[in-house]
Order: structure tokens, then sequence, then C-alpha cells
């Protein structure tokens, strides 16, 4: 009797092993990945790196879930606090500072690759750092901001455009939209302008490339706060822009209401010479739009004191709650090869972060202005914003409304810098109660 | 007919004529925009007509996102929220409109009061709700939260129309002899038709249009709603592809459209045209 109890015993055990075997075989860890892809090239990319790591992959299976940059915040948000969390998500470096200094994000420095690690450029790597601590997100795409123009009103203006080599200034910028801003049926009204300055969202615009200028606009003060601070530097380029829009009379106020890609089709039209600081994606619009005849080229930076550009990253992150962090890992270094970034960088026309992905021939090549987009990324720095708590708040409420102010005309540059100072104060003090 | 007659006829109809066109203007250019090639939706001189007619966007919308299975799961939820708020109006409309107690006003002002909070306050709670009866990622859970939502604007809506019946109906019924349930389902049901279809519509409408609560409790991919799938063809600070968007937004109009066409005859019917003569 004890023989056949002690067989029944043995019998389950192994019957239960097989089974245990059996079912992790048969199931898989199962992960998700909300991605920000949207355009149909980069879905396309998205969706064929994510079958071609479940393919090689059998144990780790990757469902891939579309989020949209409108909603992403709130989505991630309500996940965080419901514990509901994908886990791995696509977002931008301002953000997800925010999130990881509420705890919601693991550190992947201990999880990370020394390849991944040293492959990818410094300064995308502090777009995603907290004060030194810890790495919450890998930066994987990041933009310059570039000139597009139009070769043949060039030509027509006898202008040689700036190279890499010989990037222009501000002056220079402005000296060649005189030349090309014309009158062209003789009415008076102004038929061609020099420049397309889109100006709806101008407060990442403007805090990116004062940097050029050493501007910052924010600053710690004794508290270890930071405060905001317009000074000269900070004032230098809205003094450019509000001299194209009255002065010069080289850049259409109704720019003031679109956005960058919206002057695109003015582009195309031959009614903007140039669509100056314009992010590198919106090459992928004139490449879509334009006719075959339509002969365009890119600028690079403009040169202010320096050619610097504050810089924020998208960016992939795994939350805290994550349940299978080293696998998520695993599956970011994957997505994330040289390889593979490249594809994402070429679906979302903006620059990769890698080293290595940088070298590749298709971004050295000089179609659709690769090569000086690509050499434009030398020219990026982590944006001084990118830790400030309630940056994205100053932004919307702030920065945007007073800067459309100065850029209309209805307040003077002194006013402007004051109410930039005192009602974005009021906005960051709340963040430090 | 004499000749002042004719002319505020004719300015009547010219002014209906005027805002009929305002409002069908926007589907018109959404559907002119989905037949048209890239090129002349990014004219810088936008055109009434499509030049060339392409359907691209079309098997883009379909192709891309699996807009009918969205369309489907869109007029599933809106139909059970539909139907669920109406079961649940009805009675508590007509308790509300014709006793008078004094819960009444509590009752209706908790109403109000409920239809203050915004969606971002509340969505943790009940999203945690949700998930302990196990009902996050379903359609069930989403069409539950949608009749909680419009419940309380139904419950208004419908009251007046209650309200609207005249009692010597329901007193000449009860002198015939009709029990209570009797009384309400052939005289007060009827006649309250063409409230229960407005109310409907609007329940129907408010789920079908409604993103953010979609957005929060569906997690499958093949569950989601068409508000969701709709916004994916929005990309970063706000530039969209027009294309796709405009010839998924047009698929997303039909449905409603057909509801509408279904109800109208009852949201045109006069209440109680013809019930009572005095």
């Amino acid at each position: 009797m004890r023989k056949v109890l002690s067989m029944m015993v043995f019998l389950s055990l192994l019957f239960g092993l097989l089974a245990a075997g059996v079912v992790s075989a048969e199931e898989p860890v199962k992960l998700k990945f909300v991605s920000l892809a949207w355009q149909k090239q980069s879905i396309e990319a998205n969706k064929e790196i994510v079958k071609e790591w479940n393919e090689e992959h059998p144990g780790v299976q990757v469902e891939y879930i579309q989020g949209t940059w409108g909603s992403i915040y709130d989505y991630m948000i309500t996940a965080f606090e419901t514990e509901t969390v994908p886990d791995v998500f696509h977002f931008e470096s301002a953000e997800i500072v925010g999130f990881a200094q509420k705890g919601y994000l693991t550190d992947l420095s201990k999880y990370m690759s020394d390849d991944l690690k040293n492959d990818i450029v410094e300064e995308a790597w502090k777009t995603t750092k907290t004060n030194g601590e810890g790495v919450y997100g890998v930066p994987f795409l990041w933009e310059s901001q570039i000139t597009l123009y139009n070769k043949d009103l060039f030509k027509e203006a006898g202008i040689q455009p700036a190279t890499p080599a010989d990037p222009w200034s501000w002056g220079e910028l402005r000296e060649a939209a005189v030349r090309l801003t014309k009158d062209t049926n003789g009415d008076g009204n102004i038929d061609q302008w020099g420049a397309g300055l889109g100006l709806k969202s101008p407060a990442k615009k403007f805090l990116r490339l004062s940097v050029g200028f050493g501007g910052k606009f924010f600053e710690k003060n004794d508290s270890g706060n930071y405060v905001v601070k317009v000074n000269q530097p900070e004032k230098r380029l809205m003094i450019h822009h509000k001299a194209m829009l009255y002065d010069e009379k080289t850049a259409p106020i109704s720019g003031i209401g679109q956005s960058g890609s919206s002057m695109i089709p003015g582009f195309l039209a031959g009614k903007y010479a140039m669509i100056p600081n314009v992010g590198v994606w919106a090459r992928q619009q004139v490449v879509v739009n334009a006719s075959d005849d339509f002969n365009w080229g890119v600028i690079p930076p403009i040169k202010a004191d320096t050619q610097d550009q504050g810089v924020g990253t998208q960016t992939l992150s795994i939350p805290s709650d994550s349940k299978n962090k080293p696998e998520a890992m695993q599956f970011i270094e994957f997505f994330l090869s040289t390889k593979n970034m490249a594809r994402l960088a070429k679906g979302d026309w903006m620059l990769p972060t890698r080293k290595s992905t940088m070298e590749l021939p298709e971004f050295t090549n000089a179609g659709n202005g690769w090569d000086v987009a690509l050499k434009s990324a030398e020219n990026l720095i982590a944006g001084p914003w990118q830790s400030i708590p309630g940056f994205t708040e100053w932004k919307n409420r702030v920065g945007n409304p007073i800067f459309q102010l100065y850029l209309k005309d209805e307040i003077d540059l002194k006013r402007a810098s004051e109410q930039l100072e005192r009602d974005g104060n009021r906005v960051l003090e709340r963040y430090y109660d | 007919m004499n000749s002042r007659n004719i002319i505020g006829s004719i300015l009547r109809h010219f002014l209906l004529l005027l805002y009929l066109l305002f409002l069908a203007f926007p589907l018109f250019w959404m559907f002119s925009i989905s037949l048209k090639p890239i090129s002349e939706i990014r004219s810088l001189v936008p055109t009434m007509f499509p030049k060339k007619i392409v359907f691209q966007h079309y098997i883009n919308a379909f192709q891309e996102q699996q807009i009918f299975e969205s369309v489907l799961n869109s007029t599933k939820v809106g139909l059970i929220a539909a139907v669920g708020v109406i079961v649940i109006a009805v009675p508590a409309a007509y308790a509300l409109g014709r006793y008078r107690t004094k819960l009444n006003k509590g009752v209706i002002g908790w109403v109000l009061v409920s239809q203050l909070f915004p969606a971002i306050l509340i969505i943790i709670p009940l999203f945690l709700i949700l998930k302990s009866l196990g009902m996050i990622d379903s359609h069930l859970g989403l069409s539950l939260l949608y009749i909680v939502w419009t419940l309380p604007f139904v419950l208004m809506m419908l009251q007046g129309y209650v309200q609207g019946i005249p009692i010597e109906l329901e007193e000449a019924a009860a002198v015939d002899g009709a029990s209570r349930f009797q009384i309400i389902w052939r005289i007060v049901l009827p006649l309250l038709l063409p409230g229960i279809s407005a109310t409907a519509l609007f329940a129907f409408i408010s789920a079908w249009n409604e993103f953010f609560f979609a957005l929060v409790l569906i997690k499958s991919p093949e569950l989601l709603t068409l508000p969701v799938k709709l916004a994916r063809f929005t990309g970063m600070e706000g530039v969209v592809r027009l294309g796709p968007l405009a010839a998924a937004s047009f698929i997303a109009t039909i449905p409603a459209l057909i509801l509408f066409g279904f109800l109208q005859k009852w949201l045109v019917s006069g209440l109680t045209k013809g019930a009572v003569k005095y």
C-alpha cells in the first residue's frame, strides 16, 4: 500500500513538474509596448521591429500598442496610479523627468548594456537624467532646427546658401530675407516673403534657439529652486524675430498663428523663400508634397554666439510597476540597435542618438538634406529646462501666450520680460510647495 | 397670400437654407478632403471640390487602423449605453416628475452636482471600481461608465418630457380602471417616445464621441472605439495626417446619421399632439 501511495505521490509530482514545464513553455512573458509613432513609415518600422523581436524571442512576446501624442500624458498618469502600466512606453524627455521625480519610473542604469550606454551621445543621455542620479529613459530620437530654402529663388536673387562649414549668423539670415522679399507683380503688396516664420507655439522654439545666445530662461535661486530670469541673452532672439516681422517686414505676421509645418504649402508655392528654424522632420512634408521640379535645400542651424540649440529627446522608459523589467530592457536594446534606430529615425525623419547609427551611409549621403541635418546634431545640447518641475505648465500657460503677445506687438520687450518672470515664477512656486 | 407674406416666406426659407449650409459645410468639407490627393490637400489655395478623386485615404484608414472594427465597437458600446440609460432613466424620470416629495429637490441637486466633476478627476476611482468588478478592458465596463456618465442629464431631460404629459390623461385612464403599470405602459410610454428618442440619441452620441474614458479603460487594440483610433492620425505638436483623418471621420459620422434618420420621425412628431381637447 505504502509503495502504491509513494508511487502516486511521485507520479503526481512528476506530472505537476511536467505540467508546469508545459505551461511555462506555452506561456511566454508578455510585454506591452506603447509607441507614439504616427507617420505611416514610422508605424510600419515599429511594427516590423516588434514582429522581428517576437520571431526571434519566443519566450518574450511583445504586444504593440499605438498611443497618441495628444493623450499619452493622461494615459500614463492613470496607468501609473491604477498600476496597469505598459512594460515599455515611448514619450519625451521633458515629461519623463517629471514622472521620474514622482517615482513612477525605473532607473535603467543597472539594466542596460555598456554598448548602449557608450554608443548614445552624452548630450542625449543628459536629457533623461534627474540631477545626475539615475537614467529614466533611453533617448533615441531628437531634432535640430534647420532652415529650408528654395534653391531657384536663391539663385534668382544671387544668394549663396550657408553650409555647415560656413553657417549664417542671424544678421546674415535677415539680410538674405530682405533680398528675397519682393512685390513681384508691382501691386504694392508683397508676394514673395523672404522667410515664413511659423510661430504658433513659440516658447519651446525660443528656449531652444536662445541657447545659442547663452539664454537659459531658468536659473536656481539661493534656496535651490528654479526661477525664471529674462536677461539680455534671453531677449536677443525675441528682438531678431520682431525686427523681421515689423521693421524689415520680411516675414508675414500671419505666421504668428501658424505652426512651422503649416508654412510648408506656402514654401512649396514660392510664397516663402525660406522656412527658418523648423524641425528636421519638416523635410518629410516637403518630400511628400513637393512637385518633382521643386528645388529645395537645407541650411544648417543659424549661428547666434554659437550654433548650439537646446533640445529634448524622444525616449523609451520602463515604469517602476512593470513586472518584467529585465525583459523590457532587453527589448529596448533590440528595438534601439544600430540598425533598428536607423529605421526609426528614417521613419520619423528625425536624428538618431546612437553614434554608430549616425555613421551609416543612409544618413551621411546628401539626399533630402540628411547630411546637413545629421551634421547639425553636433550642435545639440540638453535643454536647460529638462529637469525643471512645472516647465510644461510654464510653457503652455505663460511662455506661449506672452511670447505671442510680444510677437503680435501688443506688449513691448520690457513688459514681456517682466510678465515672463512674474507669471512664470507664480507657476513654478507651486511646484516647490 | 399677399406679396408681403411671399417675401417673408422667401426670406425665411433663404435664412433656413443659409443655416442648413452652415451646418452641412463641415461635413461636406471633410468629405471633400477625404477624396483629395495629398498635393491638393496641402495646396496653398484650397479648392471646394477635388480636382482629382482618390480613395487612398480610405484605404489607409481601413488598413492602418482597422476603422471598420472600431465602428462596430463604437456602435455596440453606444447602443448598450443608450438602451441602458433609457431603461434606468424612464422609471426614475416618471417618479421624479409625478411624485412630489421633499426628496425631489435633493435628488435633482445631487444629479446636477454630479455633473460638476471633470472626467480626469474621477477616472482613477472609477477605474479602480471597474477593475475590482473585472470590467476593465471590456465593452460592458465602458458602456456601464457611459450609462452612469449620461444618466443625470438624460434624467433631467426625461423629467421635463414626463411633466409635459397632461396628468388628465393618466387620471382618465385610472377612472377607466387602468392599473398604475397599465397607465405607464399604455399611456405614458407612447407619449414619451419623442423624449425617449431624443435622450437615447443624446446618450448614443455622447458614447460615440467619448474619448478619454475609452482611452484609459480599453487596453486591447481590437476593442478600441472610434475616437481613440481617430486620434492616432495626429502627431507631435498637433500635426495631422489630414487625408486619412478626414476619411475615417467621414466614416465615423455615417452610423450616427443613420440612427438619427431612424429616430427622426419620433423627434419631430408632437409630444401630445391631439391627445387632449380643451
